[in-house]
């Protein structure tokens, strides 16, 4: 598998062939492409098995860079897959996960963030990605994650007047 | 007079029969039963399929699925009840005219199906929670065959008869 | 369609309220159960508004409650049209995560069924979209086929709509030789099919008149809302999650991926049926070259825990890109499992791409889009 970083060599495998048996790997493992954008971009990639994890980057940044990094993979043409809420009770901690999908290069790219779980904030990147609107408005419902600057933040998939958040790991109905 | 009105009866038996106007209107509506297309997830499909080619709801008089709660008599409630959704489903009953009755096609118009769990806050667990059901029709989905076998025991309801004989497996 | 200038309309006073029409949840040509609040400017859409949510059935709560095993039926649920596909994402991420060998005879099945259900699921969009638009007899005649696959389907798992044939590390059982009879027949029997519905409804008038120039998507507009599957397809983008991200055994089968440029609902029409074309090539080669083998992988632990972090995987379902993400921290039950749905992206951007509509074409855009409302409420 390829966990090279662009300008060094890297290994090309070849997809295995189908045979009689059992011991075949599940999918080939094919080199990222498109990642010429590495070279210009202010975000801390780190490079993954995307063979073990599905997706070819990674970064990790603060919850004021997200929008700078929407721009930036605006502009590389990347499409937006979903954002994901997820809820570290025992760290006391939030994170946003936001997915996204190259279209024309099938690269798959990951931008996390952390912020404290007590009033979680994170600016809007629904400005750059107009899809992220209804991404966040569920990350809201489910979690309570106030994203400012979102132009219309009411429930989606609850009830209009549901002032509950289910997905967090202590809620009780 | 009794024997003589006995016999005028015997010779007309096979071009007049005498019953009750009840009986009449039970029959036509039993054979002419119009559903409300109330699909609300995958049951819904399976009541496309039956009422499609191969199961063909048309031959029981079925297969009219209306629109308008105004013009149907029968609503299957085919899928998951929400909260959210609740308040609308009992609207459309309540816009029902008399005489209808209701279809619980599933189970999670029954119980709430298989999203029953400890800790849920959304599903409403079976719609006889919001108006009185009719028939219950278990399965996930059930077979077309069994939403005909539904209909027809719904028409056993109105008209106390069953028009077809229940099929034996070999 | 935008009101021109000189038009009739404008000459004379325009009006100056608009009214709210509610296409509610009950409704027979949403295809479930969504909401859209319409802003209406006479006949024309000035803003449409989806309120979803009315069939929130908690699968993401859920996989916070079951183990891996257990949840397994509840993926058939979330797309049921494609159930298959969906439950291959979910053992797909599984199997990821545990790092387990799927057999290849295991895989080929997979590849099989799963193309099966594409073509049932697409058969059910073409019936039900052209009643939609007004036509009765498209709806029997699409069912009809898909009894036949139906049929098929149901001899190998026991279910019609919402198998749990997969499982995690293989399949449940293998298949019989009456399956790879019927298939062979089956492909026999849909391609003459395929030509008439091309006769009898595509290259009709009426359904021209209705699709071209109507719904007019562009390749940036899927990309900033992320949608999928034969939207993109239909507005020059040739993305394929087969292609773009290769999983179960798709890489050794020769198959195109249709594309076409103009953005309307005509082309994301043909990009369906010529979809069918395809799954039916795929279906035929794996036919000719399944191997022989066993259908589970060994030592599949019972009491499955998977390491810590975080694992996605991709398919192309139906109606778009599918990704389940999941995130464990070696227990029995996953810690978050996220379900990126295409319908949602797909429909995130009906509210952009419909201003200024006339309601029925409002409506031939959304039946042309696909939607399949518990995908994107889960």
């Amino acid at each position: 598998m390829n966990t090279s970083l662009p300008g060094q060599t890297s290994t090309n495998p070849q997809p295995v062939n189908s045979a009689p048996n059992t011991a075949a790997p599940v999918a080939p493992v094919l080199p990222p492409v498109g990642l010429e954008f590495l070279t210009r971009s202010t975000l801390p990639f780190q490079t993954v098995d995307y063979a073990l994890k599905g997706y070819h980057l990674d970064a990790n940044v603060g919850s004021d860079k997200v929008v700078a990094a929407a721009v930036e993979l605006n502009r590389e043409g990347f499409a937006l897959d979903t954002i994901t809420g997820v809820d570290w009770l025992a760290q006391n901690q939030m994170e946003v996960v936001y997915d996204y999908f190259h279209p024309l290069t099938g690269l798959r790219v990951v931008i996390r963030s952390k912020v404290a779980r007590e009033n979680p904030e994170f600016p809007t990147i629904s400005t750059v990605y107009p899809g992220a609107a209804w991404h966040e408005r569920e990350a809201h419902d489910f979690f309570g994650i106030r994203f400012s600057g979102h132009p219309n933040l009411i429930p989606f998939l609850l009830p209009e007047d549901a002032t509950y958040h289910p997905l967090r790991k202590d809620f009780a109905p | 007079m009794e024997a003589q009105d006995e016999q005028l009866l015997k010779d007309c038996a096979p071009f007049v029969r005498f019953s009750k106007l009840d009986e009449l209107l039970n029959l036509g509506r039993a054979n002419s039963l119009w559903p409300l297309t109330f699909g609300l997830a995958c049951c819904a499909i399976e009541m496309m399929a039956a009422g499609a080619s191969r199961f063909d709801l048309a031959r029981f008089g079925a297969e009219v699925f209306r629109p308008s709660p105004r013009q149907a008599d029968v609503m299957i409630v085919a899928g998951t009840i929400n909260k959210k959704m609740a308040s609308a489903v009992k609207t459309l009953y309540d816009q029902m005219p008399e005489p209808k009755w209701v279809i619980a096609m599933g189970n999670c118009a029954i119980s709430g199906g298989p999203f029953v769990f400890p800790g849920q806050y959304a599903v409403v667990e079976g719609v006889d929670k919001l108006f009185p059901v009719d028939v219950f029709i278990p399965g996930c989905p059930p077979r077309p065959e069994a939403l005909i076998e539904g209909i027809l025991k719904l028409e056993e309801k109105l008209t106390g008869k069953r028009r077809w004989p229940v099929v034996k497996p070999e | 369609m935008i009101i021109k200038e000189d038009s009739v309309l404008t000459q004379r006073e325009a009006p100056s309220e608009t009214f709210i029409l509610n296409l509610g949840p009950q409704h027979p040509a949403t295809h479930g159960v969504l909401r859209v609040k319409m802003t209406m400017d006479g006949e024309f859409v000035t803003r449409a508004e989806p309120v979803c949510g009315y069939i929130h059935r908690m699968q993401e709560k859920m996989a916070e409650n079951r183990t891996y095993a257990q949840y397994l039926p509840n993926t058939s649920r979330i797309d049921y049209l494609s159930a298959m596909t969906y439950t291959h994402a979910f053992v797909g991420v599984v199997e990821r995560a545990a790092k387990l060998q799927v057999p290849r005879r295991a895989e080929y099945i997979r590849v099989i069924t799963s193309e099966l259900n594409r073509i049932s699921s697409h058969l059910v969009w073409w019936g039900a979209f052209l009643l939609d638009l007004g036509g009765f007899t498209p709806l029997l005649y699409a069912f009809d086929d898909r009894e036949k696959i139906l049929d098929l389907l149901e001899g190998v798992t026991g279910a019609r709509l919402t198998y749990a044939y997969y499982r995690i590390g293989g399949l449940y059982n293998d298949v019989d030789d009456a399956f790879l009879n019927g298939t062979r027949a089956f492909v026999a029997h849909m391609r003459p099919r395929l030509k008439m519905y091309r006769e009898l409804v595509t290259e009709n008038i009426i359904l021209r008149k209705r699709l071209v120039r109507i719904g007019m998507v562009t390749d940036q507009m899927c990309r900033r809302y992320g949608a999928s599957g034969p939207v993109i397809r239909g507005s020059g983008v040739p993305y394929d999650v087969r292609k773009a991200e290769p999983y179960s055994a798709y890489p050794d089968f020769d198959f195109d991926i249709p594309c076409f440029t103009e953005g309307d609902s005509m082309a994301r029409y043909l990009v369906r049926l010529e979809e069918i074309a395809q799954s039916l090539r795929i279906i035929e080669q794996a036919l000719d070259r399944l191997p022989s083998g066993p259908v589970m992988a060994e030592k599949v632990p019972r009491v499955l825990k998977l390491p810590v972090g975080d694992y996605c995987y991709a398919v192309e379902a139906a109606r778009g890109r599918f990704m389940v993400r999941l995130v464990s921290d070696n227990k029995e039950i996953p810690y978050r499992l996220k379900l990126r749905t295409p319908c949602l992206s797909n429909l995130s951007l009906f509210e952009e791409a419909s201003q200024g509509m006339l309601l029925p074409d409002a409506l031939a855009f959304m039946g042309s889009l696909d939607l399949v409302i518990p995908d994107i409420d889960r």
